[in-house]
Order: C-alpha cells, then structure tokens, then sequence
C-alpha cells in the first residue's frame, strides 16, 4: 500500500520533539553555536525523548522504531537546528556501525553505556577518513597488524564526528595490504586505550555546535574479539552502515530545508519593496515555490528509502533498491538543503548576510552536513552503479580519502 | 495509516501486466503510428478493450474521472487515482500518444462529471455505451479551453456567448484541443462579457455537427505527432440552452469557473505520471547503452562524468514519480492537493525533459538517430509538451506560490 500518512504514535512522537525544538533548541541556536555544544540539560531532555536510540533495534538495547520513524524525528530536531541531531549524547554513527558490522553479541555490549544511567553525556564515534590519500597503494593508510591474541593498529584518523567527547570508537584500518578498499577491517577501540591521542577539534564553515576532530593511533592493540567482521560480507555491510547513516544525515538536511524555506516565506510576506511584499513578485515568488519543492521531494525520498529499510527488515523488499533509494534520497537532500540555504540568504538580501538573522547559519550549516555521511557525488556514484548492475567498487562508491572525504 | 510505499497485490499484478502491453505490443508500433500521425482504429479498440478488462480507469472512464466523481459515488479510499497514476505511468513509458488517442470522454469527461446535471451526465456519457463493439464506431470527447489569445490565462477567454431564445450563440476560435477534430462533443468554455473575468464564464457541450461548428487546421506538432490536435471554429454557433453545462443556476457564483479550474487537481498527477514515463523510458535506454558499451568492456575515463548524469537523471525522476505518487493518493484521500499536484506536474514535466535531454546526450550521435528500436529522439520530442499543456511549468509556480505566500491574489 501506498500512504504518506505517518502513524497515530509517529505523530505523537513528531509533536513532542517539535515541542523541544520550540522550547529549548530553537531559541537557543546562537548560543549553542558560540559555545560551540549542547548543554547538558538539553542533551538530558533529548535522551528521555529517547532520540539517540530511536534507530536502533530493540534486540541490541535500541528502541526498535524503525528508520522511517527515526527520520520523521532527526528532521524535526535539524529543523530547530541542524546542528542539534549530531551534537546530542548517544552512539550515534557508532551505534549504526556496531550494529551493520558487528554480530549481536558485539553490539549490545558495545551499546550497553549508551542505554545506562547517564548516557546522555557519553558519545560514540566512527574513525573513517584520513588526511590524506596513501600514496603507494589504494586502501587505508591505518593498518590493522595482527597480533598473538589480537590486532595492533597505527595511523592517524580524521574527520571524525564527536573525536573529543567519544568514549569508544568504530576504527577503520587496513586489514589485507594487497586487497585495496576490499581489504578493510574494523575495530571496537575505547578511547583510553593506550596510544590512543585525541587530536584538536578543528574549526568549520558551518554546524559550528559539533565537534569534528581526528585520532591518532600509535601501536594500540585490542583483542580479536574487538573486530567487526560484517556479518559473512564485509563490504556489503559497510555499504549499509553508510548507506543507513547518510540517510539519517539526509533527514537532517531536509529538516534544514525546510526551516531555511518557513523563515524565508516569512520573510517575503513581511518586507517590502516598491510598496509591496516582495513576495508579490514573480522572481521572488517562484523561488520559494521552486524551494517548496525541493523540501516536500526530499523528504518523500528520504520517507521512501527509509520505508524500504524498514520493509527489508520485516523481509520484504531487497538490499539493492534499498541502497539505491538511499543513494537517490542522499543526493537529493543535499542539493536540496544547500539551494535553500542559498536562496533563503539570496532572498533576505543583505540582511541575509548578517548574523542578525539565522538564516546564513542555515547555508553555512548546509554546506557542511552535505559533507557528512556522505557526499552527493559519492551517492550519486551508487546509484549508478546499483542502477547499472555493476559489482559496487567501495573504491568508487565510498568517499575515501582517495576520492572525497568526508565527516562520519 | 503508515508511511508505507509498497504497491498492493493488485497494483503490482495490473503494474506488470500494462507494463507487458507497453512493451511488446505498443512500443513495436510507436514510430510508425508517429510517422503516420496516427493510430488505428482496430488497434485502439483492442487497447480499449484490454484496458477495461485490466479495470484501468485511465484508460477507459477518460484522464482522473475516478476522483471526480461526485461524493456519493465515490468508494473513498479505493485508490482511483493512484491506480490510474501507476498505470499511466507504465503506458506512457509503451507511448505517450497512444494513452491520448484512446477512445472515450477523454479530458472532457472531468468537467461534465463534476458539473453536468443528472440529466446531461446521461445523455453525454451515453455517447459512449457499446462503443468498443466490433460494428460501433470508436467516440471521444474534447476540451475546449485554450485560444489563440488565451493560453495560459484561462480567465483571458474571448470566445464569446449570448442567449437568444432557447439557444447561445457562440463565437469564437479554441485550439490545441486533443482530439478535437474527432470528438463528438466538445466542452467549451465561453464569455458573456470579457469584462465580467471568471463570473462571465459559461461551460457548454457542444456537439459535433452542431451547425456553425467547424474544425480549423489541424496542428503539425514537434512530438506526440500520433495524438491529434485541432482548432475548432465557433461561427455563431447556436447551442440548445439544455447543453450550457451545469444549467444556469450554476454561473449565479464564480463556482463554474472554479470546477473547471479543480479539475486539473487530479488530472496533473496523471499528466506528470505520464511525464515520469517517458522519461523513465529515456532513462532506461541510456542505462542499456551505458552496460552495452562501457561497463561490460573497457571503463573509460568519461564513465564518472557518464554515471553521474544517469544518477542525476534517476534521481530526478524518482522524487517526481513521489510526488505523484503523492498528490494522487491525497486526491483518494479526499483531501485539497491543488499545491501537491501542481509540483508533482512542474517537477515530473522538468525531470523528464532532463531525462530525454541526457539520454541523448549519453549515447551521443546514436542517440538522435530514429529506428524501430530506438526511440530517444521521438521521446525528445514528445516530452516538452508535458511542461507545457495541463499549465506550464510556470503557471504551476503560480499555483504553488498563491498558496504559500499571503494575499498573493495576482503579480
């Protein structure tokens, strides 16, 4: 069946989180950017409405809500600011990865913290890109070196969402030196470990709230029972853990849209020029209606990729269109987000441009989440080739350093 | 209710079965019938025939009918309109001309549905009845609403209309109406006083043969060549008072202009339904040409560039085919979707004609070469109308922008 129409207890859901976005994010957005956080009492309140384990499955300490429900949430929480959904405590991309890579045994005891007492304070984190491209062979600079009891890993990690505030880490690192993007492995690494150094957080264009910084890892070892093996295929695992990461990204930026196109209708039915609101006049006009558009086709592919996830774990449906849909809903949804941004600031002229008025943040903020997850270009290249029947290359379809990093 | 987009046992079942007809019995056909400018009346009977046993309503019961039919009669939540979106789809994608050739109220139909009389109803739908019978000649009706002046602005109608005895008189000259040279009676729209705007608006059913009712030129079009369109020429008409649409208790308010208006709400959907089919058809052309003769050799370093566009293109296509989606289930609904399907109409238009364009250029100089097998180049030209007729793109923004934007009566 067909039906756009959320269900009586998503409803319910959308109006309590909107209802937080009203009180306590959306006043509050300066501020959190300056301070360049969430307080605590905001990240508490966000943990017992119980977004940051919305995603997740209840067999693993989740609240089993299903990816459709999770985007209706993270689209009203980016809608207050977008910042918000990936400052908030919680596992976040570590839960996702723990789950999609790990066996169920490894997740749950990798999510136990995260579902205790407290954990509104504790982050997790996924160490994925690098500074730079290995310059002598294709793969990951980080390498994983097997051990008598388990695995050594050295290199250094960057674009790391949450470095700083993580607890434990999701570590990619070269496992098989010859066997290029095919010859990756992953590890559950705590952020004590020794030989673990949290780098600076660095400073960003734009979701100024969120902390991006890097590690480094110099001879830190963990046992074999650390590794993710992904199930009996690695790669397609790592195709969903990003695929189902981006589109909760994607949900974000069509919160952001959609914020970014109310303000400028707002703005359009008040200021005036030739003694009229400027939303009297064709050019102005048929931006926003072009922008309306942009925002309601978004989130209908974000609602679509995110029902076929949920249908495939009821075992309907199939993995490809799953993926392609996300590819498809992913690249939508940036571009999206960034045309609002763009033409929100363009139709508030230079007031646009001045802090005195969110909507610059929104188009800085834009930007930078269309560098989160993953890139329109590298979705676009899944797409593709699920679209072509080709066999997916991760050296193709991933944003590595080789090709575009970007923040996970 | 849930957010949920997998299509029902019924919709998949009758989805692949207009899928089959689409393309091994229509598409073998489509170029000829372009060249020809035309399509068979055997032909088109069969397809009447196979369509009405499939129970698609947009094929038989003419473009949105299933929505516009008056509350009582309705089946709330039968899915009419989406049903007819997902098979016009999949027709389209077979031939776009074909689903506008097939026989029946056509275009028409919504107008005298949603404000004919009981009486008129009977006596304009009956045209139709046995008509798919081998001895009875294939009937349609037309909608007649645009003029050489007056496109776009629908309110900017000339074709004039005054009562004289038990008789309008009608003058004027309306074009561009699908097949209007064919129809047996024709909706048309006309102005007791131009100065009047939409209040001076009338609806009548003309039919064929009506004396002073002519067929002018009929157009020689850039694609959709197979599909016929005409001018019809008013010279005082006279038309039996029983035929002004509605009666004339109907034009007391601006309501009669309105009902005219409302009924692109369902019939926008379909047209960018038809869109997203010809386009998809483009879309999956390229992608058989880019396995054909890149992926399966040697990749090349022009395939990022290549596979970028087709994911564009994709993409594209599938938040318009949402939208319909969409719009044609809040129609089902019951629900005012005038501002859903206007965008489903704008973007579908817009990413099909991307599609076609792309396509083309994907598979360079063979893409605009036309064989039997090979119909870019007719998709190319059969696509820009869909962001031009049922409102252009613009007039869609219009539509949108009223709705979002306060007291924006006009610019």
């Amino acid at each position: 069946m067909i039906s756009f129409e959320p269900s009586e207890d998503q409803k319910l859901m959308v109006a309590s989180v909107a209802e937080f976005v009203r009180t306590a994010i959306r006043p509050k957005i300066r501020d959190f950017e300056r301070d360049r956080g969430l307080p605590e009492d905001v990240r508490k309140t966000a943990h017992e409405l119980g977004l940051a384990l919305a995603a997740l499955p209840e067999s693993v300490g989740g609240a089993g809500l299903g990816l459709t429900t999770a985007v209706l949430l993270e689209e009203e929480l980016a809608s207050g600011d977008p910042a918000a959904p990936f400052a908030l405590g919680g596992p976040g991309p570590f839960g996702l990865a723990v789950v999609e890579l790990g066996t169920e045994e490894q997740a749950k005891d990798a999510l136990r913290p995260f579902t205790e007492a407290g954990a509104h304070g504790r982050f997790g984190a996924v160490a994925w890109g690098e500074p730079k491209p290995n310059p002598d062979r294709p793969g990951l600079s980080t390498t994983a070196t097997k051990t008598a009891d388990g695995w050594r890993l050295d290199g250094t990690k960057a674009y790391v969402l949450n470095a700083d505030r993580a607890e434990s880490f999701v570590v990619f690192a070269q496992v098989d030196r010859d066997a290029g993007w095919n010859g990756l492995g992953a590890f559950l690494v705590d952020a004590r470990a020794p030989g673990l150094v949290v780098l600076d957080r660095v400073t960003t264009l734009g979701l100024d709230a969120v902390s991006f910084g890097g590690i480094e890892l110099s001879g830190v070892t963990v046992p074999e029972s650390a590794r993710l093996l992904g199930g009996d295929d690695f790669t397609r695992a790592l195709f969903r853990f990003f695929a189902k990461n981006a589109l909760l990204v994607a949900a974000r930026g069509v919160g952001l849209a959609r914020a970014a196109f109310e303000i400028t209708r707002e703005y359009v039915d008040t200021r005036k020029a030739f003694g009229k609101p400027i939303g009297h006049f064709q050019a102005v006009a048929f931006t926003v209606a072009d922008r309306a558009m942009d925002v309601d086709a978004s989130r209908a592919l974000v609602w679509r990729a995110a029902a076929a996830w949920d249908a495939l774990a009821r075992g309907e449906g199939d993995e490809r269109s799953a993926l392609l849909l996300t590819a498809e809903a992913v690249a939508f949804a940036h571009e999206a987000a960034m045309r609002c941004g763009d033409d929100g600031v363009q139709l508030h002229g230079g007031a646009g441009f001045m802090r005195d008025y969110p909507v610059e943040k929104l188009m800085r903020d834009a930007k930078q989440l269309g560098l989160c997850g993953m890139t329109a270009e590298h979705a676009d290249q899944l797409a593709a080739a699920v679209t072509l029947g080709v066999p997916i290359d991760p050296g193709l379809v991933l944003p590595t350093p080789e090709t575009q990093n970007v923040f996970v | 209710m849930a957010i949920e987009f997998s299509l029902t046992k019924k919709q998949l079942e009758m989805r692949e079965a207009v899928h089959g007809l689409a393309k091994n019995v229509i598409r073998p056909h489509a170029l000829a019938w372009d060249r020809a400018g035309g399509i068979p009346e055997d032909f088109l009977r069969n397809m009447a025939r196979l369509a009405t046993s499939m129970g698609s309503n947009a094929m038989t019961a003419g473009l949105g009918d299933e929505g516009n039919a008056p509350e009582g009669e309705r089946k709330r939540g039968m899915g009419g309109n989406l049903f007819s979106v997902l098979a016009s789809e999949e027709l389209a994608w077979g031939d776009p001309a074909l689903l506008l050739c097939l026989p029946g109220p056509g275009l028409g139909g919504p107008p005298v549905r949603a404000s004919g009389t009981p009486e008129q109803k009977k006596r304009f739908f009956s045209v139709f009845d046995g008509m798919l019978d081998d001895d009875k000649p294939l009937r349609w009706g037309a909608y007649g609403l645009t003029e050489p002046g007056a496109g776009s602005d629908v309110a900017g109608i000339r074709t004039s209309c005054r009562k004289d005895g038990k008789h309008w008189v009608l003058n004027g000259r309306k074009c561009y109406i699908t097949n209007g040279a064919r129809a047996s009676w024709t909706v048309i729209f006309a102005t007791v006083d131009p100065a009047l705007g939409r209040a001076g608006h009338r609806a009548f059913v003309v039919e064929k043969g009506t004396p002073g009712f002519s067929v002018g030129r009929i157009e020689d079009k850039m694609g959709l060549r197979a599909s016929e369109t005409a001018e019809l020429v008013l010279e005082d008409c006279r038309v039996p008072e029983e035929n002004l649409l509605g009666g004339e208790e109907r034009y007391v308010s601006k309501e009669g202009f309105m009902t005219a208006m409302k009924t692109f709400d369902n019939t926008r959907p379909l047209v960018g339904a038809m869109a997203c089919g010809i386009g998809r058809a483009a879309y999956d052309y390229a992608c058989e040409f880019v396995k054909r003769n890149y992926v399966l050799s040697r990749p090349i370093p022009r395939y990022a560039a290549i596979t970028e566009r087709l994911a564009r293109v994709g993409r594209g296509l599938e938040a318009a085919r949402t939208l319909c989606w969409r719009a044609a289930w809040m129609a089902d609904q019951g629900l005012p979707n005038a501002k859903e399907a206007s965008m489903a109409k704008a973007m579908a238009g817009q990413a099909a004609i991307r599609a076609c364009i792309e396509a083309i250029e994907i598979c360079g100089a063979e893409g605009s070469i036309a064989t039997e097998h090979q119909l870019l180049e007719k998709w190319f030209r059969d696509i820009k109308v869909y962001d031009i007729f049922e409102g252009t793109g613009q007039i869609q923004r219009i539509v949108i922008s009223k709705r979002l934007i306060s007291d924006l009566k006009s610019f």
